[in-house]
């Protein structure tokens, strides 16, 4: 048995998840999804998947708490051996949205997934396309982690285990309340605020998750890239697709004639000293920002306001508050997380969920020697938020994931949204009815 | 308050000093800071700390990949800025 460190996301995560399964949300599933173009080398495939489940026996942990210093740690019992890989018949078309919300539910035709990391190939169509899908626990996985996981998967080989991880010291509660001050404030003002999600008290939670994926084309995401330069530069990518989410979400609020002064982002930021080699566990910390909805006029409008609550959020130590608040938080039982953040805020955890972590695949054109067409994701989303808007990058190819539960978004505000996100991307105009 | 020099020594150090990059071996002004390590993530941070550090305002759109490729392509492009709002 061997205990690596924890993050206060993997408590945060842990605490989502508690908070799902007691209001019928099930556990927290992602799916991402490989389009390849001719059919994978199955023998790579295998071996770089028995090798990442030998390799890293985080693939069998569990949070727990330690005694010592009351903290959050991963217990792990040594190498894990991997399921096997799922080879399934030939078939016209590519795994449909029945099966990815199967897979988002944690269920396969034969049962419960019983591992946190899923693997099964999908021969489909005439042209010798295979479809991968990996199904994986949020838990111990975030998109930067499921990046190296698709390196290693990509050339069949990973021989080493984990990056040595140092535990970070436990600062006094007085310092981290401290610390989480601004936080507190911020959060405090936004109860007499209110920031509203897709959800509120009353509608359904426990829906099944439900998704749509907005796939732009080659031409699109070349306008999309344009866009996001001219306004972010080459790194601000986050802000760039944040906004197109707030405002996404601002349509839904008009659209139910619902007011919410602010939209408040959690969005990921990298966490520093966090090896860029872990694989699993979270490398990402929150960044809470409050967006005035007066400010999401257009899409520029609402970059420029992003960036400056960006600045100031920086400016006033908001990653390092929210890491503290989490700190102090993960003092308490794990079921009354979630539940506290809800009293907080009014009955919501933010907003909406979004995320993009870069590019997957960077420069890779072949995953086990078949020519890769697009890679994304597919997150599950709780109630609240109700919403998830999620983008990925493959080479320049912008897949945007639209993801929510049950019958808490209507099939006609997912078509408005899709059409808003559509024209913020690429500037195009929005189709008017005749 | 004088002006901070500007110079690839002065950017090291500020990348490493605010732990923007936690580097295994040491910088030199030609390395590639993007295979060291600095991300999209850590950029808002780094052009925060620029700009209270050398006093220069910089527009997130000015980011570009050639203008952060190394410490020395970093400090040409603060040191044009300054010279431009001077």
């Amino acid at each position: 048995m061997s205990i690596l460190p924890a993050t206060t996301v993997d408590f945060f995560l842990a605490g989502l998840e508690a908070f799902m399964r007691r209001s019928g949300q099930g556990t927290h599933w992602g799916v991402t999804v490989l389009r390849l173009k001719s059919k994978p080398d199955a023998p790579t495939l295998t071996q770089g998947w028995e090798q990442v489940h030998a390799q890293h026996p985080m693939l069998g942990a569990r949070l727990k708490r330690q005694w010592r210093g009351w903290r959050w740690v991963w217990e792990t019992h040594g190498a894990i051996t991997a399921p096997p890989i799922c080879w399934h018949p030939a078939q016209v078309l590519p795994p449909d949205e029945a099966v990815i919300q199967e897979r988002l539910q944690g269920r396969s035709s034969a049962g419960a997934l019983t591992s946190p990391l899923w693997m099964e190939v999908f021969p489909c169509g005439a042209d010798g396309e295979h479809v991968i899908l990996l199904t994986w626990r949020h838990a111990l996985l975030d998109g930067t982690g499921i990046n190296l996981l698709l390196e290693k998967l990509a050339v069949g080989s990973c021989t080493s285990g984990p990056p040595l991880l140092t535990a970070t010291p436990i600062d006094k509660p007085a310092l981290l309340y401290k610390r989480a001050r601004p936080l507190m404030d911020r959060l405090q003002a936004m109860t007499t605020a209110g920031c509203l999600s897709a959800w509120i008290k009353g509608m359904p939670q426990n829906g099944r998750p439900e998704h749509r994926l907005i796939e732009l084309s080659r031409d699109e995401s070349g306008e999309a890239v344009a866009r996001l330069r001219a306004l972010c530069g080459d790194f601000m990518q986050m802000p760039f697709y944040a906004a197109m989410a707030a405002r996404a979400l601002r349509l839904l609020h008009e659209g139910r004639g619902w007011s919410s002064p602010e939209i408040h982002l959690h969005l990921p930021i990298q966490l520093r000293g966090r090896s860029r080699e872990l694989i699993f566990g979270n490398h990402m910390g929150a960044m809470p920002l409050f967006l005035d909805a007066g400010e999401l006029g257009s899409l520029e409008q609402t970059v420029t306001h992003l960036l400056e609550k960006y600045r100031e959020a920086m400016k006033q130590g908001m990653p390092q508050a929210s890491d503290a608040l989490t700190n102090l938080a993960a003092h308490l039982p794990l079921s009354t997380f979630i539940p506290l953040v809800r009293w907080t805020n009014m009955g919501q955890i933010c907003s909406l969920f979004h995320s993009h972590t870069g590019s997957f695949l960077p420069g890779r054109t072949e995953f086990a020697g078949a020519a890769v067409e697009n890679v994304f994701t597919i997150p599950s989303v709780s109630a609240p938020p109700g919403l998830g808007i999620f983008v990925s990058d493959y080479a320049g190819l912008i897949t945007v994931t639209l993801a929510w539960r049950g019958d808490g978004v209507s099939q006609a505000e997912i078509k408005a949204m899709e059409q808003r996100i559509r024209t913020d991307l690429t500037g195009m105009a929005e189709e008017r009815p005749q | 308050m004088p002006e901070v020099p500007i110079s690839p020594a002065a950017v090291i150090e500020l990348l490493t000093a605010e732990h923007i990059l936690e580097p295994q071996e040491p910088i030199t002004p030609d390395t590639d800071l993007f295979s060291m390590g600095l991300d999209s993530m850590a950029m808002m941070q780094l052009l925060l700390l620029i700009e209270e550090r050398f006093r220069l305002t910089i527009n997130p759109a000015e980011m570009t990949r050639e203008r952060f490729a190394t410490a020395a392509a970093l400090a040409g492009f603060l040191e044009e800025k300054r010279r431009l709002a001077a």
